[in-house]
């Protein structure tokens, strides 16, 4: 698995269903029938800021991510990204 | 053998514990904050 990029825009990908949890969120993929687990409400909250920051970096620090943790949500995006549950935001 | 002759024999493992702990740490919170599962072939998934 590449190193996840969180200087470039990322957003949650188009055939990703999300449902809120008390414990994160259950994200499902309706094309790869994959289901993932985001066990942490902050990452949740990065997650759910992707569409709307410049980049992931900024989604971290909207989310309250503290610098010493990104590496931790890096890895946790980056599993995101290779199972396609979020994806590179191109511009329009 | 003598006890000198052992600690002379034993590598410096101080450094590399370290950063294989840090690199784990890294991975185990990756692996906590998300956990994948495919559904497919499950009974009741259609």
């Amino acid at each position: 698995m590449d190193a996840f990029d969180l200087d470039a825009a990322w957003r949650l990908h188009p055939q990703v269903s999300v449902r809120p949890e008390r414990f994160g969120a259950l994200l499902y993929h309706f094309g790869t029938r994959r289901l993932s687990f985001v066990k942490s409400r902050e990452l949740f909250a990065v997650v759910t800021a992707l569409d709307s920051q410049p980049t992931a970096r900024a989604a971290c620090a909207q989310a309250g991510v503290d610098a010493a943790d990104l590496p931790g949500y890096a890895r946790a995006l980056g599993t995101l990204a290779a199972s396609r549950m979020i994806c590179e935001r191109t511009a329009a | 053998m003598s006890d000198t002759a052992t600690e002379l024999l034993d590598p410096p493992a101080e450094e590399a514990d370290a950063d294989t702990a840090a690199e784990t740490d890294d991975v185990i919170a990756a692996d906590l904050l998300v956990e994948e599962i495919s559904i497919d072939g499950m009974c009741g998934v259609y």
